[in-house]
C-alpha cells in the first residue's frame, strides 16, 4: 500500500512539480524521499492537497559525519504509515522555504531546526526563539565547531 | 475598551511547570496568546548523543516526570530495532502492563488538575488519592513511583511472580470500582459539566492542521492512536478500543481521557491474563551498528516520535524526540481566542500539558 502510493506520489512529483526525487533506504520503519531543498514547500502542498491534509510529526535536523560542510533535514509524516522527505542544504548558507502557511502545525519544529542548526526558514514572518535563552550567543549549539568557527 | 496583554509565568500559581504566556485580552475576552518555552531545556538530545546507548536509558527516563517508562520503552525499541535483536515476548508484556499504568496514573493526575481548576477541590483529592493505587504497583514491581528504571535494551530489569500478579489483579478491581464514580461524576456533576461543556472548542480541521495528536486530538473525532496504528509488540495482540468524542471541547477532552483510563484497565487485565512464561531479557551488545530508525509508539499525551541514527560505536550519532505536548502546545495560542478570562486554567488543563516534555 505504501508502496504504491509513494510510488504514485513520485510520478507526480516528476510530471506535475518537473521535481526529482529518489528512494532513500537507510530508514527503518520508514519510506523516504529525497528531494531539492527549493522543492520541499511545492511537493508538501501537493502532498496536503492530494491527501486533504497530511500529519507532520516532526522535523528532524542533523550533520552526519561524512558531510560535514552539509545539513540534513527529514520532514517527518505519517500517513498510515511512516514517509519523510530528506534534504541537504549547505551549513554556510542553510535556508530553507517555510511550510508554516500549509502546516501551521510546524511552527514550533521550524523554530527549533532555526536556533539549533541556524536554519533560515524563507517566507514566514520570524522564527523566536523557542527553548534557548534569550541571551544565547554561542551560535547554533547543534552545528559542528569546525563548520562555526569556518 | 483597551487591549492589554498580561504575561502568565514562567513561575506562575496556575502552572507547576515554567512556561511564560502572554495573554491578550480585552475586559473578560481573551484575543489570543503567545508562548515561551525552554524554562527546562535541559539539552538532552546533544547530552545524548555524548553518553553511551546504556548510560542513554537512564537520561532518557528523565525526560518527564510522568511518562518516564514510555520514553525508554520507545527509545529502547528503536535501539533493539538497529540491534535487529529479538526481545522476549515476556519483556514486551511486561512494558506493556508499566505503559498502561503509566496512562491511568497520568489521566487521573490530569483530571485531579483540571477538577481542581474548576474548583472541585474534592475531585482532586479523590482522582489522586486513585492514583495512588497505579504508583502502589508501579512502585511494588519495579521499586519506583515515578522514575522505575524498568527497561533496559534487550528487555527489562524486573519480572512479576504470583504474588505480584494477585496484587495488581485485586488493586486494578479496587481501580475499576473507583473509576466507576468518577465516570458518574464527569456525566452528571453539574459544576464540572458548566465549567466545561462548550468551552474552547477545537474543530477536527483545526486539530488536523496543526498536527495534533493523542486524547486533545480524539476529542475532536480524530481516530488516532498508535498502539492500534502502528502497533509496538504485545498491541498487536491485544484488544481495546480507541475512544473518540465529536465535541471537541474541554468536557469531550475530560471524557476521552476518563474513559481511556477504562480502557487501560481492561488492557492491563489482558495483559496478565496472556503475559507468557520466559525470560525478561536477553544480552546485548554495547555497539550498535549503522542505520537508522524511527519508532512511534502511543504516550499518555499522544504520538511519540523517536529517531535514533547509529554511527556504528557505543553513542548515537543523533536522537530526536517529538514529545506529543509540544504538537499539542502549538494550538494552545489559538485555543487562547474567543474564550473569557475565567476559562484559562481550563483551556491550560485541557491541554495537559507536560512542558519538562516539550522542552526536554
Amino acid at each position: 500500500m505504501d508502496e504504491m502510493m509513494v510510488e504514485t506520489l513520485c510520478l507526480k512529483l516528476e510530471s506535475q512539480l518537473d521535481c526529482a526525487c529518489e528512494y532513500y533506504t537507510g530508514i527503518q520503519n520508514d519510506t523516504t524521499l529525497v528531494i531539492p531543498p527549493d522543492r520541499i514547500a511545492d511537493v508538501i502542498m501537493l502532498l496536503d492537497e492530494d491527501m486533504n491534509g497530511i500529519h507532520l510529526s516532526t522535523i528532524t535536523a542533523q550533520q552526519r559525519e561524512n558531510h560535514p560542510d552539509e545539513i540534513e533535514v527529514m520532514y517527518h509524516f505519517y500517513l498510515k504509515f511512516g514517509f519523510s522527505l530528506l534534504t541537504s542544504i549547505p551549513c554556510k548558507d542553510p535556508k530553507l522555504p517555510s511550510i508554516v502557511s500549509i502546516i501551521p502545525g510546524a511552527d514550533f519544529y521550524e523554530r527549533e531546526v532555526a536556533e539549533m542548526f541556524g536554519v533560515e526558514f524563507i517566507g514566514r514572518s520570524e522564527t523566536p526563539r523557542l527553548l534557548l535563552p534569550e541571551d544565547w550567543d554561542q551560535g547554533p549549539p547543534f552545528v559542528k565547531n569546525e563548520v562555526k568557527d569556518g | 475598551m483597551a487591549k492589554i496583554s498580561i504575561p502568565i509565568g514562567p513561575q506562575h500559581p496556575l502552572l507547576k511547570e515554567p512556561l511564560s504566556m502572554k495573554v491578550d485580552i480585552s475586559g473578560e475576552k481573551v484575543y489570543g496568546a503567545s508562548l515561551r518555552l525552554g524554562y527546562v531545556h535541559r539539552g538532552i538530545e546533544r547530552l545524548a548523543q555524548q553518553r553511551n546507548y546504556v548510560q542513554n536509558v537512564h537520561l532518557i527516563e528523565r525526560i518527564c516526570g510522568i511518562c518516564s517508562h514510555i520514553h525508554t520503552t520507545t527509545y529502547c525499541h528503536a535501539v533493539e530495532s538497529l540491534l535487529k535483536i529479538e526481545v522476549p515476548l515476556r519483556a514486551h508484556y511486561l512494558r506493556a502492563l508499566m505503559c498502561e499504568l503509566e496512562r491511568i496514573h497520568s489521566h487521573l493526575l490530569w483530571l485531579g488538575i483540571l477538577a481542581k481548576h474548576v474548583g472541585l477541590e474534592t475531585i482532586f483529592m479523590y482522582t489522586w488519592h486513585d492514583r495512588e493505587l497505579a504508583l502502589d504497583i508501579m512502585e511494588e514491581i519495579t521499586g519506583g513511583r515515578v522514575l522505575h528504571a524498568a527497561n533496559q535494551i534487550g528487555g527489562v530489569r524486573f519480572d512479576l511472580d504470583k504474588d505480584h500478579i494477585a496484587m495488581i489483579h485485586r488493586t486494578v478491581d479496587k481501580l475499576h470500582n473507583k473509576l466507576d464514580r468518577l465516570l458518574d461524576v464527569i456525566e452528571n456533576e453539574p459544576t464540572l459539566i458548566a465549567r466545561t461543556r462548550g468551552v474552547a472548542p477545537v474543530s477536527t480541521e483545526l486539530i488536523k492542521k496543526y498536527c495534533v495528536v493523542g486524547p486533545v486530538a480524539r476529542a475532536s473525532n480524530v481516530d488516532v492512536d498508535m498502539r492500534r496504528d502502528n502497533p509496538l509488540p504485545p498491541y498487536d495482540q491485544l484488544s481495546f478500543s480507541v475512544v473518540t468524542f465529536q465535541e471537541g471541547d474541554a468536557l469531550a477532552r475530560t471524557r476521552v481521557r476518563a474513559y481511556e483510563i477504562r480502557e487501560s484497565i481492561y488492557l492491563c487485565e489482558q495483559i496478565l491474563e496472556d503475559i507468557p512464561d520466559g525470560p525478561v531479557s536477553t544480552r546485548v551488545p554495547r555497539k550498535v551498528p549503522e542505520g537508522e530508525v524511527i519508532i512511534r509508539s502511543e504516550a499518555p499525551r499522544g504520538e511519540l516520535f523517536y529517531y535514533v541514527r547509529s554511527d556504528g560505536t557505543d553513542k548515537p550519532a543523533r536522537l530526536k524526540i517529538r514529545t506529543p505536548t509540544l504538537a499539542a502546545l502549538c494550538l494552545l495560542p489559538v485555543q487562547m481566542s474567543e474564550i473569557q478570562v475565567a476559562d484559562i486554567p481550563v483551556v491550560l488543563a485541557g491541554v495537559d500539558l507536560c512542558v519538562a516534555c516539550a522542552d526536554r
